[in-house]
């Protein structure tokens, strides 16, 4: 008895000296991009928490600029339990799903002041009443337009029809009305989104139930058709475009308008490699002009999140707060022109030089924003919906049809995981689904 | 009594002396497929902890066999297989006839016709893309300039248009191939049965029909047997070229399998998906040897 009381003292004594010796430094490791203008950001930026914070050592975990990979490799690790990176980059639409598998915690312990970032950017990282990421910087979807051809923006979307096609018409004038990224990819979604708030439409409504197959849905898709078959606005060629095609047209001076994310303004207010520079403007996306109807962007970017399994969440969330305090936001903003996720910086005017285009139009562009429907099954919902939108865009399928049965494969899909369970327990409960969830999973 | 024990020794030494190699095969082979079989009896979704591991027999094969997308993606894997091996038969064929001449620099031909052989798949399917990518494109230009098309077209949002390319690429890709075997196969053809043909006044065709494709017979089923399995495992140059698209209207089973298991991570399903495919060319393979079996006894006798 004597022995073990003895044993267990001096246990407790080595483990207290282990602590004490390791306490002067807690190791975090970030996962994030090493590359370019972004990388010496961040490594700048990491090396002043280091300042401010002695006991705390961060680390840069490279890990793949590619969203999909990123994502693979953040699963297969959170699956093994790998309490590295301690912070996660998220991409918006992830939130939720890392939040179900209890792989990110919930951050209300901190209580962080979510109420200094847009509204958008907050629902988006929330998850069953709980907030779990902090909104790093925002993309949001953008109308760019040819000045020299349309003065000023258009008011609603028949506008914007009626513009591209006068400005289509105009000796010299630009092949195409407008061009927006159309394969079958989540851009198509992005996009798509953007259709469906102009009309007033939803994929999920707030109780989880899909309405993507309602009136409102359809005339946004057909609209998309109309612009493609029937106006003759759009190019067939968007059907296989990404961004950078989008860009390339719209860089070329062959389009009048162009769906777009804030990146490409850079590249082309440069003269040298842009035919536009000066010639261009952007503005939010109009909305239909019908009831209900209202202008929408596609909310993008990235989120800071603590890794589940993190052996410091504390230090963690430090790393986080400081990431995304208003000073390092701007410094963002001015270094690499991405968009501060706190309204409150709109006003300053040391961002005004940074972001190039008017502040005014920026902070609007992101209250109009939507994030894409918030579920932990948003990566599977999103693949059946390019699939079936993209039939309907290539006409093997009439938009109703398509939508019809997205709405069909999506109900299927909420049935097999599970979801119309956890929707609902996440909505009746506060409490973290991590934890209620994992009791059934055991 | 001595002999049997005897016997005895000797299987153990030749079982003992053969372990090393079966269980190098078992770790390899057998232990994968075995792993991959009982996976796909559970539903395991990386992405939802919250569903648990539980074992659920065969839903998953249900749930293929009740999938339309499975079925389209097999009749398109099918039909890729069929097109484009027929079109390389023929042309490759064609093509070992005419090497199997004796004519100056064939050598050099010989070597020149490997050349897209040789170029990574990637690659090449990137250079199809290339050509038939915009309505600006070498294909929509040369096409437009022998008044075959009125306008360029968008070749990827049609199904129809959308397998040109890929057809394309491939007969481009494995001819040389096929060529090839089919070239190795002409040279065992002894030379006196032309010679006596030709002296019993049987024409150029006649010696085709009756000489050549008979003899050249196990050389076919082999290319068949390695350009069928090929083509019904085809995955990178329909990733690169169409995704699968317009919608899901290319897409073959290998790129759904892909799907299910890397990009939503559902292993239990992927891998039930996996065995399907891993049971149907494994079934096409026996298929194969059978009839090659048969046909060359009976070219031996």
């Amino acid at each position: 008895m004597r022995l073990a009381a003895l044993l267990l003292f001096a246990a407790g004594f080595v483990t207290a000296c282990a602590r004490t010796s390791k306490s002067h430094e807690t190791v975090l490791t970030f996962s994030g991009s090493a590359l370019g203008a972004e990388g010496t950001l961040v490594a700048k930026q990491l090396r002043k928490f280091m300042q401010l914070h002695p006991d705390i050592r961060v680390e840069l975990q490279r890990t793949p600029d590619d969203a999909n990979q990123r994502h693979q490799l953040y699963v297969q690790w959170l699956n093994a339990r790998v309490g590295n990176p301690d912070i996660l980059q998220l991409d918006v639409v992830w939130t939720p799903e890392f939040a179900a598998a209890g792989w990110v915690l919930p951050l209300t312990r901190f209580s962080p002041a979510s109420s200094e970032f847009f509204p958008a950017t907050i629902s988006a990282n929330t998850w069953a009443g709980q907030l779990y990421a902090l909104p790093w910087f925002a993309d949001v979807g953008l109308l760019y337009r040819r000045t020299d051809f349309v003065p000023s923006e258009p008011r609603n979307l028949g506008e914007l029809v009626t513009d591209a096609k006068r400005a289509m018409a105009r000796p010299g004038g630009p092949r195409f009305g407008i061009v927006w990224q159309g394969a079958r990819y989540e851009g198509l979604i992005t996009g798509f989104v953007e259709y469906l708030g102009a009309f007033g439409g939803r994929i999920l409504d707030d109780s989880g139930r899909v309405v993507v197959n309602q009136p409102e849905a359809v005339r946004a898709l057909q609209f998309m058709r109309d612009e493609l078959y029937t106006w003759h606005v759009a190019p067939l060629d968007v059907l296989t475009w990404h961004e950078e095609e989008a860009r390339f047209a719209f860089q070329n001076g062959t389009a009048v308008f162009m769906r777009n994310w804030p990146y490409p303004v850079a590249a082309m207010s440069d003269k040298s490699q842009s035919r536009v520079a000066g010639k261009f403007a952007v503005s939010p996306i109009p909305a239909s002009g019908e009831p209900g109807g209202h202008s929408t962007a596609a909310l993008g970017g990235a989120q800071l999140a603590i890794n589940a399994y993190s052996e410091s969440p504390d230090a963690a969330y430090r790393l986080i707060e400081y990431l995304t305090a208003p000073e390092q936001m701007l410094e963002r903003g001015q270094a690499v022109g991405q968009y501060p996720t706190r309204p409150a910086l709109y006003d300053d005017p040391r961002l005004r030089s940074a972001l190039t285009i008017p502040l005014d139009d920026a902070r609007r562009a992101i209250e109009s924003a939507t994030p894409r429907p918030v579920t932990p099954i948003y990566t599977e919902l999103s693949e059946i919906l390019q699939i079936e939108l993209h039939r309907a865009l290539v006409r093997q399928a009439e938009p109703q049809d398509a939508l019809n049965s997205a709405a069909k494969r999506i109900d299927a899909l909420i049935e097999r995981t599970g979801m119309r369970k956890l929707m609902s327990s996440a909505h009746n409960a506060p409490a973290p689904a991590a934890s209620s969830t994992a009791g059934g999973a055991e | 009594m001595r002999k049997v024990s005897r016997l005895g020794y000797e299987a153990r030494l030749g079982w003992s002396l053969v372990a090393p190699a079966l269980s190098v095969i078992a770790l390899i082979a057998i232990f994968p497929l075995g792993w991959t079989v009982w996976e796909s009896l559970h539903l395991h979704e990386l992405r939802m902890p919250w569903l648990g591991q539980p074992f659920v027999g065969l839903a998953n094969y249900v749930e293929i066999a009740k999938d339309p997308r499975f079925w389209a993606a097999l009749a398109h894997t099918a039909f890729f297989t069929v097109v484009s091996i027929s079109l390389e038969l023929l042309i490759g064929l064609f093509l070992a006839l005419a090497m199997n001449r004796a004519f100056r620099g064939r050598g050099f031909v010989r070597a020149a016709v490997l050349v897209p052989w040789a170029i990574p798949t990637v690659v090449a399917a990137l250079l199809w893309r290339f050509m038939f990518e915009s309505q600006g494109g070498i294909a929509n230009a040369l096409l437009v300039d022998v008044h075959i098309l009125k306008q360029p077209i968008v070749w990827f949002i049609q199904t129809s248009t959308a397998w040109v390319p890929v057809i394309l690429a491939d007969v481009w890709k494995t001819t040389p191939f096929v060529a090839l075997l089919l070239l190795a196969g002409l040279q065992n053809i002894d030379l006196s049965l032309y010679e006596a043909a030709a002296v019993d006044g049987a024409n150029a065709w006649w010696q085709l029909r009756h000489i050549t494709l008979p003899l050249l017979k196990p050389a076919i089923l082999v290319t068949l047997i390695f350009r069928t399995l090929d083509g019904f495992r085809v995955f990178d140059l329909i990733y690169v070229l169409t995704g699968g698209g317009p919608g899901t209207s290319t897409e073959p089973v290998a790129l759904y399998t892909f799907n299910a298991l890397l990009q939503n991570l559902r292993f239990g399903y992927g891998s039930a998906l996996s065995v399907v495919i891993f049971a149907i060319t494994f079934g096409l393979a026996l298929l194969y040897v059978r009839g090659l079996g048969v046909r060359l006894g009976g070219d031996e006798t």
